[in-house]
């Protein structure tokens, strides 16, 4: 068993595609506009969290050679098999701080009945697994810094125990008033869009005739930032020739990997939280240029954890 | 299936069957267990409450009743009188719940190697509410469980898993799966939600009628009230012994979406999930001796629950007894499956069932069933289903049993 990812799909500010990543957003750009993206209607009621995943995984469907597009006009069955995993920390913090609000100073008949679904953290992964036809198993991480990178590993690892062939990953944060007070941080400072993966086994996107576009390594949680990133390079005979570096600039110490060229998303797209590590996956396959290795880091040794991630090109299109 | 890497080496030589063809898992130990919940502060006191028939319903303690039509829920009593709520409840019990899970574990309380998945409807959403109207300090790191669990426990693989209802079995299928993937022997199960006035808020508005209280299957039943709670077990890889303290084993833990509606269940979504959670057991039907049903009080909750046991099971449908726990400690959100869990292992262990309080008379889509009533002891309980279906058609059922030479 051997997880690829095979498709990314981005709905953030100025980026287009992987390597827009890697250099930040050239002059002004305008937030995300599901409404110019996707068809209106259908993102009634759904909150802006919501909106800009759909936004994210809908060329993945909707391609005719898009990685998710195949099984699912040619194996029905293959819905039941396909799983979400979406993570989030922020993602619908202003729909339950109004609706609190709007309790205190009137009553719950000044709700909005169909706020009740953006009420629960899974309302972003529910809404695709509605949207897509997904029928596997559909996770929520709201697991802090590190959630990013917790969401692939748990996407293959529900590949290996045979819970879902493929799956969808979603990395997701928006900026609204609640976000920045909670933060204390402006509007310009926040990650306010998504970054959709898919991951595959690599024998199962083979078959289906999807190329792989990066190979997960080796996935690693631990205490601290050195304990995580050595033991997901312990064995490896050649270092990695970029590291994606984690929110906190203080984490990635200046003593670690020292040969390595760093590239921290967070100064160039904002604090992204939860989507931080899915962020960073799609970068390292913008980045991708010869054989070396992408590593990918968050968390800090003073939260509640670090996860470290490392990816490998795929040469000639196949791992 | 197992393999064995310390590292979550992606190169896993495993062979994989057929996509559809999986064998029957294999069955972890559940070698300890904690709770909190409106009626005890322990899974005996709890166990012992429901069997009673103890309903954990109250007024409303923390919130101004004047601004809601539904007065009551099944709160956790953990104020002295206190005008104000007060944040991070949810995380406190969190934490009183493993600590009791390790203890009968005959575990010490560091978890530094020791994966700890907690599944949560509503994290600490409660917290957010009052910094965000009252300005009281919460810092937002602490949304999830990971912080504490690390300054408690020392933990660092931990995971906080937001899935609606279905949360903390969402959460078992994913400790057990890190088992199944040797990436731990050990791991803490979790779950813990506090009532959020958002939520509790937007029940409010939608429910026709605001209901007095929760009365899963009965005819007259009008809607579900939400509970408060925090329920851990210890689960180890069962190597074939029996370790000192079994309680109970993990047989299987089947998820999946309906991928229907945001908040309707849906009777095939629920209905496949029962099967697949039989076929990883390695079970049928009719060897299942008590259901935990999933039994919220809604109208097309216990409808449909009800449809696709009339499905999986057939004419068994009437054999296993069949209980409701929210009757008595309310909706506890995420941490409810985790609950019933528990309790059924209590049920296996002793022959008795709680009651499902408030049942006078079942709903017809559930005529026929053997729910359980009194307070005597059965004969024979050896195998329990436990249901947990969520808004957003998170769907999870574990089944759990207790070998006849387990701990009494």
């Amino acid at each position: 068993m051997s997880p690829v990812i095979t498709g990314v799909g981005l709905a953030v500010p100025g980026a287009r595609v992987p390597a827009d990543l890697l250099t930040p957003p050239r002059g002004a750009v305008d937030p995300i506009d599901p409404a110019t993206l996707l068809d209106p209607r259908g993102l009634r009621y759904l909150d802006r969290a919501t909106q800009l995943a759909l936004c994210a995984a809908d060329p993945l469907f909707a391609e005719p050679d898009g990685p998710l597009a195949a099984p699912h006009a040619r194996r029905p069955s293959a819905r039941e098999r396909t799983a979400v995993v979406v993570s989030t920390n922020y993602g619908n913090l202003d729909t339950v701080c109004h609706a609190a609000a709007t309790i205190s100073t009137a009553s719950t008949d000044a709700l909005r009945p169909m706020a009740l679904p953006n009420a629960s953290s899974n309302n972003v992964a529910s809404a695709l697994a509605i949207r897509f036809g997904l029928q596997g198993a559909n996770v929520t991480l709201c697991n802090g810094p590190t959630s990013g990178l917790d969401a692939v590993f748990w996407a293959a690892g529900m590949i290996a125990t045979g819970r879902c062939d493929r799956c969808l990953v979603i990395g997701v944060e928006t900026t609204n008033e609640v976000v920045q007070r909670l933060l204390d941080a402006p509007a310009e400072a926040l990650f306010d869009g998504a970054v959709a993966l898919v991951v595959d086994d690599a024998a199962g996107a083979a078959a289906g005739g999807t190329p792989p576009l990066a190979r997960i390594v080796r996935s690693w949680r631990d205490g601290d930032v050195a304990a995580s990133v050595k033991r997901v390079l312990d064995g490896e005979a050649a270092p990695p020739g970029v590291w994606f570096t984690p929110e906190d600039p203080a984490a990635a110490h200046v003593g670690l990997l020292p040969d390595v060229a760093r590239m921290d998303l967070t100064r160039t797209r904002g604090r992204a939280s939860g989507a931080l590590g899915v962020l960073q996956c799609a970068a390292a396959i913008g980045w991708f240029t010869g054989q070396a290795d992408a590593l990918a880091t968050v968390g800090d040794d003073h939260g509640d954890g670090v996860t470290t991630l490392l990816l490998r090109p795929v040469p000639g299109g196949t791992p | 299936m197992r393999v064995s890497n310390q590292v979550f080496d992606m190169e896993l030589r495993v062979a994989r069957n057929d996509a559809f063809s999986f064998g029957p898992d294999d069955a972890d130990a559940v070698i300890g267990t904690g709770a909190v919940a409106s009626i005890g502060r322990s899974v005996d006191e709890i166990f012992e409450a429901a069997c009673r028939g103890t309903s954990g319903l109250a007024p409303l303690r923390r919130f101004d009743t004047a601004r809601y039509r539904a007065g009551a829920a099944y709160e956790i009593d953990d104020r002295a009188g206190a005008a104000h709520d007060r944040p991070a409840r949810a995380t406190s019990w969190l934490l009183e719940a493993v600590s009791q899970a390790l203890d009968e574990a005959g575990m010490g309380l560091d978890l530094t190697d020791v994966p700890v998945v907690v599944g949560t409807g509503l994290r600490e959403l409660r917290s957010v509410e009052l910094r965000w109207r009252d300005g009281t300090d919460f810092d937002v790191a602490r949304l999830h469980f990971g912080t504490a669990l690390r300054e408690r426990f020392g933990a660092t693989r931990t995971y906080t898993v937001s899935n609606a209802c279905s949360a903390a079995l969402y959460a078992l299928a994913m400790g057990s799966d890190l088992i199944g993937l040797g990436m731990a022997d050990t791991v803490v199960v979790a779950g813990a939600d506090s009532l959020t006035e958002s939520m509790f808020g937007l029940l409010d508005r939608v429910q026709l009628t605001a209901p007095s209280s929760v009365r899963p299957f009965d005819r007259d039943r009008h809607g579900v009230l939400m509970g408060e709670g925090a329920t851990a077990i210890v689960l180890t890889r069962d190597a074939g012994r029996a370790p000192q303290h079994l309680v109970g084993r993990v047989r299987s833990t089947s998820v999946g979406c309906d991928a229907h509606h945001m908040t309707a269940p849906d009777v095939g979504g629920i209905a496949r999930v029962m099967r697949e959670a039989h076929a990883r057991a390695g079970v049928s039907a009719r060897d299942i001796d008590v259901v935990f049903l999933h039994g919220t009080g809604t109208r097309l909750n216990d409808d449909a629950e009800a449809a696709a046991l009339r499905d999986v099971f057939g004419r068994d449908v009437t054999a296993p007894l069949m209980t409701a726990v929210k009757s008595m400690t309310g909706h506890t959100s995420g941490d409810s499956g985790l609950l019933s869990l528990v309790l059924a292992l209590r049920s296996l262990a002793t022959g008795r069932v709680p009651p499902v309080l408030g049942l006078n008379e079942a709903t017809g889509s559930a005529s026929g069933f053997r729910f359980a009533r009194g307070n005597g002891a059965h004969e024979g309980l050896r195998c329990a289903q436990v249901n947990a279906f969520g808004f957003g058609g998170l769907n999870a059922v574990a089944i759990v049993d207790r070998p006849a030479s387990g701990r009494s």
